[in-house]
């Protein structure tokens, strides 16, 4: 009798070993599925970059039926600037972007989330509202407005706005973690006689680092995306960023470069895909690395 | 907690002291509130708002983009709801793809949020294949892409003729065409999942540990701990992303090739205003058009707000 | 401590930044007296475009600032320049956009420079024409062009049947149409695509009948009872499966790359002749262009030659004169023409067509022919359309067309529709 239930208990744990064990395998063959689901479309683009031009448009399976690097040359030298101009312009654009964002979004956050003052969600509600608008009507005044200041074809129209706190969707976001954040924190610094400064600088910033993050992440990759902003405001090709690049080998009304354009495009991905890599380590760390505990 | 912190502000120390005068009490009353806000005021007045009332200046005028605007008053709005059978058709198709974009985008994004949260092996490397679709944006790549897969011989009709299933070719049906779009941007859920994560990180473990000791399932820390702990930022991702399906523009842009066919099934509102602008040279009716999107949204995002105190959770 | 240093080295590492950068936040723009260029096109044709600027500075001309987008691109960035008021000096114009533009004063007149810095003295009169807006001449045709049926003609070997040719009728597709469905090649590709809302074959189809898409004063040159009859030929041709169906057909965005003929859906399409190369790149099969169908043996006249596209003059006036001379050098210059070829169309001076002829390749002759060699298929010029006409056909025709094509209109219902709300658009403020 003894033995039995021994070994019952024994069958028992080791059955719930192997629940464990399974959920574990389910879930990875769960997130295997879904992975290839969403990197089928990715793969097919890759593979479309090794083949000749004339075969993209009529296949449909993966593997090319010869393989060659021709598109990477053709789309790197390509147009008259090498593609290398491109990504160093884009870093550059998209860098001061990430520098402009992090400071002033999260300036403004704070003082959305944790100052008291009159007007408060009268300005708060304000700045929402210029996220509703759609851009394209915005597109013309804004060229004039630029144009006076004589800041067409520079970069000036896509960097400073955002050292202004123009992007209404990360002032938000940090709001929302901000408030996540416990009060008693930045009323132990201010018993001890912070200043509002230094609870946001001190306090604040060190424990948002995830939301921080996530903000230099999105400011990264949408900067490097966009290409409204280059389109309207950047006349020389030499001041292009990858975008525009990208949009200058294919034409719908005469000879395109599909292959350059395709291989162009899997090699814009790996800057932000890089970006992403390191970033999202910061996402991971946050609470749990600062120590905090309620 | 939460009721004594109401009390005990920044500015409530500054209060306490504040007794030299009126100005010295509203400085530091308001003060670092309006400094912190500084740089904002700055980008607001100088470069936001200029452009803003003039758009909203030109939906009272025939501005045609090259000649001079006229006032024409209300005409543009009147136009709008009495002589424009395309405004109705894109006010159709914008709606349908918010009320369904926006759900399944924001279920499927926690859903993998909470999967990749549990601390499997290779975890950065699933996040990194999960937002990858989002890194490539709507470009012609990506049309090319959705002709492959959703025409009548595409990829999807190969899969679903294994099962003896004839689909139709989605992406040019006006029946499904809108799905394929609405896939789309379920496909690209990468941000709101980084959101998510970043959410689900706040929260701290010791909450969990202890709903463990007291026995409580997986199931009810989800409902009682997770999602409660989580509302302020699914309230963000739920406010941030319909805004951002009300103005979708891209992709209809790209896949439709800035027709919004077929039969304008893919008409998006913000692709019918750009149409009208720089297509039809209607710069006038387009800002009209912009203005009335604003206050839909705007009204949505206040009632929104005005539910939240029901069902947001602050720590503050 | 570790991410205070980081906020150190993260704000030390903007600043660094922003020195590097500062190379790119200075206009790059050498102003002065360098004219500024606008086009739309692909890589290809920029090559060849800043290769005559060149030509034409070394000969001592002024300096050309160059810039060229995608057509969809190409649109929103030109209005953006022209509303703020910074107008490139010399704009690429499309035939649909020239009358917009002209009429709202944002391009100027040349005919003041004609004949002196504006040399059109063996200009082809019909593209001289095809230019102007209100009787003056606001854009000056960069090449000449025909519509022309794009044809596979690996397709139509493969079929066993005769490609069409310069006298294939309707009905004679018709009969292709059914050899294609009885071979059943390549998971049964069509003869034709679908042209119901294909608006130039519209506008040819009633041509041949004497009728014109617009009159000279800016009505429809037909009425329902004719828009009727194409929708119901169409609809004959997509029951018998002759052309594609609608679901396939409405795959083409605009785009090359979604065209019925490189999708593999269709042997034939409609197109234009300057096209053949492009098209040629994309695809593995041979390609060949031919002209329009005829709506009876015999029956011609619906072809003309149209400006490809033009080159207009905006920005200050103090420029014009320079602007107009490099527009001169472009259409005029036997060394600019061989860089050129007949990318942008066959030219319309005389002089440079001749001495071009000998040197291009075979798909540029094959359009460089066609478009010589129209004769009883080409008709009388037709007048500039109204500034409507774009929309008409975008917003209009398109849309209806393709009702009628999924069924969700009859043909009947359909030609009804048309006429009525393109008169709307017409006589409308």
């Amino acid at each position: 009798m003894t033995t039995d239930v021994q070994t019952l208990t024994v069958v028992g744990t080791e059955t719930s070993r192997t629940r464990r064990h399974i959920i574990s395998v389910v879930s990875h063959v769960l997130l295997v599925g879904a992975s290839i689901l969403m990197l089928y479309p990715l793969l097919w683009m890759l593979a479309s970059t090794f083949r000749p031009e004339n075969e993209i448009f009529s296949s449909s399976s993966l593997w090319p039926s010869s393989f060659s690097i021709d598109s990477y040359i053709r789309g790197w030298n390509g147009l008259r600037v090498s593609f290398g101009t491109f990504f160093l312009n884009s870093f550059v654009i998209a860098i001061l972007c990430v520098a402009g964002n992090v400071l002033a979004c999260s300036m403004t956050a704070f003082a959305f989330a944790r100052l008291k003052f009159r007007g408060r969600n009268f300005w708060f509600a304000l700045m929402l509202m210029t996220l509703m608008l759609p851009y394209h009507v915005t597109l013309i005044p804004q060229y004039v407005l630029f144009l006076n200041l004589g800041w067409v074809n520079t970069f000036l129209p896509l960097i400073v706005p955002k050292f202004l706190a123009s992007d209404a969707f990360f002032i938000f976001l940090m709001v929302q973690f901000f408030r996540g954040i416990p009060r008693e924190l930045d009323e132990a610094a201010m018993m001890d006689g912070c200043s509002a400064w230094r609870i946001y600088w001190k306090v604040m910033m060190p424990l948002s680092l995830p939301v921080l993050a996530t903000a230099a992440i999105f400011t990264f990759i949408w900067t490097w995306d966009d290409f409204l902003g280059p389109l309207i405001y950047l006349n020389e090709m030499r001041q292009y960023t990858v975008q525009l690049g990208l949009r200058t080998f294919v034409d719908s009304t005469g000879e395109s470069d599909f292959g350059g354009m395709l291989a162009m495009s899997v090699l814009t991905i790996v800057p932000v895909f890089l970006f992403f890599l390191f970033f999202q380590r910061l996402l991971i760390e946050g609470i749990a690395t600062t120590g905090m505990k309620r | 907690m939460t009721a004594r912190s109401m009390e005990t502000g920044v500015s409530a120390a500054g209060r306490a002291v504040g007794t030299q005068g009126v100005w010295a009490r509203i400085w530091q009353q308001d003060g670092p509130g309006y400094l912190f806000l500084l740089p904002w005021f700055i980008g607001f007045f100088g470069l936001t708002v200029g452009p803003m009332l003039t758009s909203l200046y030109l939906s009272f005028t025939n501005f045609d983009l090259l000649t001079t605007p006229d006032w024409i008053g209300a005409s543009n709005y009147v136009r709008m709801f009495t002589a424009d059978p395309k405004f109705a058709a894109a006010m159709r198709v914008t709606f349908f793809f918010v009320l369904f974009s926006v759900p399944l985008k924001l279920a499927f994004a926690l859903g993998v949020a909470m999967l990749l949260n549990r601390g499997l092996k290779g975890l950065p490397l699933y996040r990194a294949i999960f937002y990858l679709p989002s890194l490539i944006g709507a470009s012609v790549a990506i049309a090319i892409l959705w002709r492959q897969l959703f025409s009548g011989d595409g990829l999807v009709n190969q899969f679903l003729a294994n099962f003896g299933i004839d689909g139709p070719s989605w992406i040019s049906n006006p029946r499904y065409s809108l799905w394929t779009l609405i896939i789309l941007s379920i496909w690209q859920f990468g941000s709101p999942m980084i959101i998510f994560l970043a959410g689900l990180r706040q929260i701290p473990q010791d909450m969990y540990e202890a709903a463990s000791l007291d026995g409580a399932s997986k199931w009810r820390q989800f409902w009682k701990i997770t999602l409660p702990l989580l509302t302020p930022v699914v309230f963000f991702n739920a406010i941030v992303q319909t805004i951002e399906a009300f103005k979708s523009f891209t992709p209809a842009f790209v896949i439709s090739g800035g027709t919004g066919q077929p039969i304008n099934s893919t008409l998006f509102y913000t692709l019918y205003l750009y149409q009208e602008a720089f297509g039809f040279f209607r710069m006038g009716y387009a800002s009209a058009l912009a203005w009335f999107l604003l206050v839909m949204i705007a009204a949505f995002t206040a009632f929104s707000f005005l539910t939240s105190k029901y069902w947001v959770h602050y720590d503050d | 401590m570790t991410i205070r240093l980081d906020r150190r080295h993260f704000l030390m590492g903007s600043s660094a930044l922003i020195a590097a950068g500062a190379a790119g936040l200075r206009p790059a723009f050498a102003q002065g007296n360098n004219l500024r260029l606008i086009f739309w096109g692909g890589q290809d044709r920029a090559d060849r475009t800043y290769k005559v600027a060149d030509l034409y500075a070394e000969g001592g001309g002024a300096q050309i600032d160059g810039e060229f987008l995608a057509w969809n691109d190409y649109w929103t960035k030109l209005a953006t320049q022209v509303a703020g008021g910074n107008a490139p000096n010399i704009i690429q114009m499309d035939y649909r956009y020239i009358v917009e533009y002209a009429t709202r004063g944002a391009i100027r007149p040349l005919d003041q420079f004609v004949g002196g810095p504006l040399q059109l003295g063996d200009f082809d009169q019909d593209q001289l024409e095809g230019g102007k807006v209100g009787g003056q001449l606001f854009g000056i045709s960069l090449g000449a062009n025909s519509v022309a049926v794009l044809v596979n003609e690996t397709a139509f070997e493969e079929v066993g049947v005769a490609p069409p040719n310069r006298d294939s009728t309707y009905d004679d597709y018709m009969a292709m149409g059914e050899a294609f469905n009885s071979a059943n090649i390549r998971g049964g590709i069509k003869a034709i695509s679908d042209g119901s809302y294909t608006e130039p074959m519209l506008d040819n189809w009633l041509r041949q009948q004497g009728l014109s898409l617009y009159t000279a004063d800016g009505q429809l040159g037909f009425g329902e009872e004719e828009m009727v009859e194409w929708f119901r030929m169409w609809q004959g041709l997509r029951e018998a499966g002759v052309c594609v169906s609608a679901e396939d057909q409405a795959l083409d965005t605009g785009a090359m790359e979604s065209t019925m003929v490189i999708m593999g859906k269709s042997a034939t399409m409609p197109s234009n002749s300057n096209q053949l190369v492009a098209y040629q790149s994309l695809s593995q099969d041979s390609l060949t262009i031919t002209n329009y169908p005829r709506i009876e043996p015999g029956a011609g006249g619906g072809h003309y030659r149209k400006p490809s596209m033009f080159f207009s003059v905006g920005g200050d006036e103090a420029n014009a004169q320079a602007a107009a001379e490099f527009i001169s050098f472009f259409v005029n210059d036997p060394d600019a023409a061989q860089v050129l070829g007949v990318e942008r169309g066959i030219p319309c001076s005389a002089a440079v067509r001749e001495g071009l002829a000998p040197t291009l390749d075979e798909k540029s002759q094959i359009a460089l022919n066609f478009v010589a060699n129209l004769g009883d298929l080409l008709g009388p010029l037709p007048p500039p359309p109204p500034p409507k006409a774009g929309e008409i056909d975008a917003s209009v025709l398109r849309v209806i067309g393709q009702e009628v094509a999924f069924g969700a209109r009859s043909p009947e219902d359909g030609g009804k529709a048309f006429v009525t709300e393109a008169t709307a658009l017409l006589t409308g403020a």
